[in-house]
């Protein structure tokens, strides 16, 4: 056999997976359809928090959740970023009714309770604040309001996990394809015995072989499963975020939508992400796109607390299916988020294990426990977990932004988004600079990419196209969809990968794809003047259009 | 309390880009009194600074440069191919457009080369080759027919905005259609650390006395044996009055000549001022401000100026010249005509209130009615109102706040502006203009 373990899938659970197989010792191999985390993982609203809406349904995950975030703010410190939560009192504050007061001591209980797990990963105690207090931190909240609680999470890059997750992986071992289908499972005399692939960008076909395949696929499994005779049961929900060209409030704010589901906004770098809707999706998860009715939707409902919203410029919406466990009744809602490892043996298929469900913020959890059953299925005695205690790339000696902003030639809030994506691994980004000083250029000022960022990431984390750079430094994905980084990001992109000047254009055709799916249904204002000046822009300079 | 001065003129163009300047300038030759009111410099300042008229719609892939079809022609296969397109729906006007591409190359002469009979082909930085009805002078020695030996791709040391071996590897590839052998060479422009200047920065620090020559002699050092012209980025010089294109190509020894530039667009910058320099040598009188008024014959309100004119060219532009807006609807802001033309089965209809989603296709190179909405014009270029009638005396438009074209990508934008401004500025000079 060519490998111990097929990974099939690049999102949290498999890089994850792959990483804590590659760490115990055995020969992985992890197949990526297109790139790390453009499914579910990267597409979720980028929270490792502690699930304190599962509380009521499903303690055991809101446990395991908080311990889990608490073990990735050891292994990747740079990445995780604090978020504190206000959940505002929406009733009257006059002449409140008994069933005004009781909610309101409910929430507090309920916070209250949430605030016995918060230790577990570093959290801050709630707090009630009174209505002068509430609007000294939110200004732009709707009036009337009586007073809110206050909750701690943690938000991450969440694309960014699941490359560091792959690197590592890379670094123990792990053979990595991304842009790879998987095209079978191939099975014989009832056992897996690997899987026939398919390399999008080359054409190449192949087969690996292995005597378990790990598949985590998310909302593909369904159909890879049916492909290979076996059957894996799921309930995948669309939810949609949209990003706000800038920041409306400074602390995240739970808020309820038009049909009382909850939604929040929450501040990432120096813009909003409005989140979320969840609706059961049967269509092709190639093919997912927001539609007008749920962006209007959250709009909407973003703006019965923050009125500023209903004017906000819009700059994107993004989606990606969850891959809840099936079941038959309830609202999408009230799906449990628990995880589930199928196991193929029932459709003769021994040595497949097929994840279903599961959170973010327990990915890593969710991978020692798949790496556990992994090793079993192997006869391999069991090795110790230990992807909670090394850190990932970069998520050792983290260096302070400022520090760094003194020693080398590189703007504060520029060497500030360098740490926050690459951590320690900034230091060697900005050596690029001491031998091409022109790796200096800020090519967007949005998102505060250096040149030598494009550079440093093309040589060493895994970028086969343009659009993989979208996902490991934020290229062409701020409010200036790409206007006059994309170009040049393009030109230093081949140098390094050697790519035809028809290749290049190719590229960049397809980063502009990637970004006009995400603004089509958001064309409006300032966001639709850009998206002409980008057209222009980018077909003056001879992109395909 | 400033009382307002009131101005009385024969023509009010709105709208200070291409069209507009345009507008006013072939009002003012035909002898009208005219006023331009601008909110801010138009899009034509973003533009790459040539003007493509039409893109072949039927050129063969790999036919010879040869091949291509002048303009005029070129552009009637493209109004015979997209009914909502403004060339078609000017129908047998579509004519005129040597005529006003004549005009345009005379009225900013200092800037633009004369026209050719055929396009020009222009190389973009990654070596595609793009026709052009007319250019500036910096940009005419890159056209690949006119090369005299081989082309040169001149990189600047320490510039990123360039990858010269992209652009020659790029270029290389016309060869089999006529094209010249294409290299690439690096170059020391001599101004210290360019590595971290944008292109406008870069152009401004080559106009001083000096610094135009030292790359001229930096470029001819380079040059290999057999060289016919030089290709640089497009940063020769902010004013045109510096002449640094001139002194840079006296300095190499050979034609030297721009690459076609996305934004910020030094050469876009040039055009938008040549246009400025065209209408006060003109004549014409400029106000600056957003204008608030209720259409041709009554008076208009910019900043303190009160303006009455009995014809009105609108050339507002579309979205980034603020010709069109959407908030919530499409909307044209300054006399709430409505916004109906498009392309394709979206024409006509009203499209004010439709979602954004429903207005574009998924393939985000296919047609967008979104982005071609706009007014709807009669072949005399009058706007016309939802029940397709004139929607008032005097009034005319022209430019991309004409529905029907993607003017920022689809290669006709300054074609339809130079087009449109020119027959809607010179129906506008005439009393009862274009009937």
């Amino acid at each position: 056999m060519d490998y111990d373990v097929i990974i099939l899938g690049g999102g949290a659970n498999g890089t994850g997976t792959a990483r804590d197989c590659a760490m115990r010792g055995l020969r992985v191999l992890l197949l990526e359809k297109a790139d790390f985390g453009v499914g579910a993982s990267g597409n979720s609203s980028g929270m490792i928090h502690g699930g304190i809406r599962y509380m009521l349904s499903d303690r055991h995950v809101t446990a395991l959740a908080c311990r889990d975030s608490g073990y990735i703010q050891r292994i990747a410190p740079h990445l995780l970023f604090r978020i504190p939560f206000l959940m505002p009192f929406t009733t009257r504050a006059a002449g409140a009714t008994l069933r005004d007061r009781a909610a309101w001591y409910a929430t507090e209980v309920y916070v209250g309770t949430y605030d016995l797990f918060q230790p577990l990963k570093r959290g801050k105690p709630s707090t009630r604040l009174s209505a002068d207090e509430l609007y000294r931190l939110e200004p732009g909240l709707r009036p009337g309001l009586r007073g809110a609680v206050t909750l701690d999470e943690w938000g991450i890059d969440a694309f960014r996990l699941c490359a560091l997750n792959a690197l590592s992986a890379r670094a123990h071992g792990a053979e990595l394809r991304t842009w790879t289908a998987a095209r079978e499972i191939l099975a014989e005399g009832g056992r897996v015995r690997g899987v026939r692939f398919r390399d999008a960008l080359t054409g190449e076909e192949g087969e690996a072989r292995a005597p378990v395949v790990f598949n985590a696929t998310g909302a593909w499994s369904p159909a890879l499963a049916r492909r290979s005779g076996a059957a894996v049961p799921m309930r995948p929900g669309k939810g949609v975020h949209l990003t706000l060209d800038r920041r409306y409030s400074n602390y995240g704010v739970i808020l309820s939508a038009v049909d009382g589901r909850q939604m929040f906004v929450m501040p990432h770098e120096s813009e909003s992400i409005v989140g979320t809707t969840d609706d059961d999706y049967y269509g092709d998860p190639d093919d997912l796109e927001a539609t007008n009715d749920e962006v209007e939707y959250l709009v909407e409902g973003a703006a019965s607390l923050l009125p500023g919203v209903r004017n906000a410029r819009i700059t994107r919406a993004w989606c990606g299916l969850r891959t809840t466990i099936y079941a038959y009744g309830p609202n999408e809602d009230a799906l449990s988020r628990e995880h589930q490892l199928h196991d193929g043996a029932a459709y003769g298929r021994a040595g497949l294990l097929s994840l279903v469900g599961g959170k973010l913020a327990s990915y890593r959890a969710q991978a020692e426990e798949a790496t556990d059953r992994i090793v079993a299925l192997l006869g391999r005695a069991p090795v110790p977990c230990r992807t909670h205690e090394e850190p990932l790339p970069g998520g050792d000696e983290v260096p302070d932004p400022a520090a760094l902003a003194r020693a080398h030639p590189v703007a504060a809030p520029v060497a500030a988004r360098l740490v926050y994506r690459h951590g320690g691994r900034a230091r060697e980004i900005l050596r690029l600079l001491e031998e091409d000083p022109r790796l200096g250029l800020v090519l967007c000022r949005d998102e505060g990419i250096l040149a030598a960022e494009v550079v440093h990431c093309v040589r060493h984390e895994q970028v086969r196209r343009l659009q993989d750079l979208r996902r490991r430094c934020r290229l062409a994905v701020g409010a200036c969809a790409g206007l006059d980084c994309a170009r040049v990001a393009a030109q230093l992109a081949a140098r390094e990968l050697g790519w035809s000047p028809e290749q290049v254009r190719a590229e960049l055709a397809d980063l502009l794809d990637a970004g006009w799916r995400e603004r089509r249904p958001i064309l409006d204002g300032a966001q639709l003047v850009q998206e002409e000046l980008v057209r222009g822009a980018h077909a003056a300079a001879g992109a395909p259009w | 309390m400033v009382s307002p001065r009131a101005v009385a003129a024969d023509v009010l163009v709105v709208g200070g880009g291409m069209a507009g300047a345009i507008a006013a300038l072939a009002a003012r030759e035909a002898g009208a009194r005219v006023v331009l009111a601008r909110r801010a410099p138009g899009a034509t300042a973003l533009s790459s600074g040539a003007i493509g008229v039409a893109p072949d719609p039927l050129a063969l892939p790999g036919e010879p440069l040869r091949a291509a079809r002048e303009p005029l022609e070129a552009a009637r296969r493209l109004a015979r191919l997209r009914p909502d397109h403004p060339y078609a729906v000017l129908g047998e006007r579509l004519g005129a457009l040597p005529e006003a591409l004549a005009f345009a190359a005379r009225v900013l002469a200092p800037l633009l080369a004369p026209p050719l009979e055929r396009p020009r082909f222009l190389a973009t930085p990654f070596g595609t080759a793009v026709p052009a009805a007319l250019c500036q002078r910096s940009q005419a020695a890159g056209d690949l027919l006119a090369v005299d030996g081989a082309l040169v791709v001149a990189g600047l040391r320490g510039h990123l905005g360039l990858d010269a071996a992209l652009a020659a590897a790029g270029l290389e590839r016309y060869r089999a259609r006529g094209g010249p052998r294409a290299f690439a060479v690096e170059v020391d422009p001599g101004l210290g650390e360019v590595g971290l200047f944008r292109p406008h920065e870069l152009a401004r620090a080559l106009e001083p006395p000096g610094a135009a020559e030292a790359l001229g002699r930096a470029i001819r050092a380079a040059l290999p044996a057999g060289a016919g012209a030089a290709l640089v980025p497009p940063v020769l010089g902010l004013r045109p009055e510096a002449r640094v294109p001139e002194r840079v190509a006296a300095a190499a020894g050979i034609p030297v000549a721009e690459l076609l530039a996305d934004v910020p667009s030094v050469p876009g910058v040039r055009l938008q001022a040549a246009l400025e320099a065209a209408l006060a040598a003109a004549g014409v009188e400029v106000v600056q401000g957003a204008l608030q008024g209720a259409g041709p014959g009554k008076p208009a309100m910019v900043g303190a100026d009160e303006i009455t004119a009995p014809r009105w060219v609108l050339a507002t532009g579309r979205f980034v010249g603020g010709g069109v807006v959407r908030r919530g609807t499409l909307r044209e802001p300054v006399l709430g005509l409505p916004v109906q033309a498009a392309e394709g089965r979206e024409a006509g209809v009203d499209l004010a209130a439709r979602p954004a989603a429903s207005l574009t296709g998924a393939a985000r190179s296919g047609p967008q009615p979104l982005l071609s909405a706009g007014l709807r014009v009669d072949a005399l270029l009058r706007p016309l109102d939802g029940r397709g009638r004139p929607a008032a005396d005097g009034l005319f438009a022209a430019g991309a706040v004409l529905g029907g074209h993607e003017q920022a990508s689809d290669g006709t934008g300054l074609g339809v502006a130079i087009l449109t401004g020119y027959l809607a500025g010179r129906a506008a000079a005439r009393p009862g203009g274009g009937e």
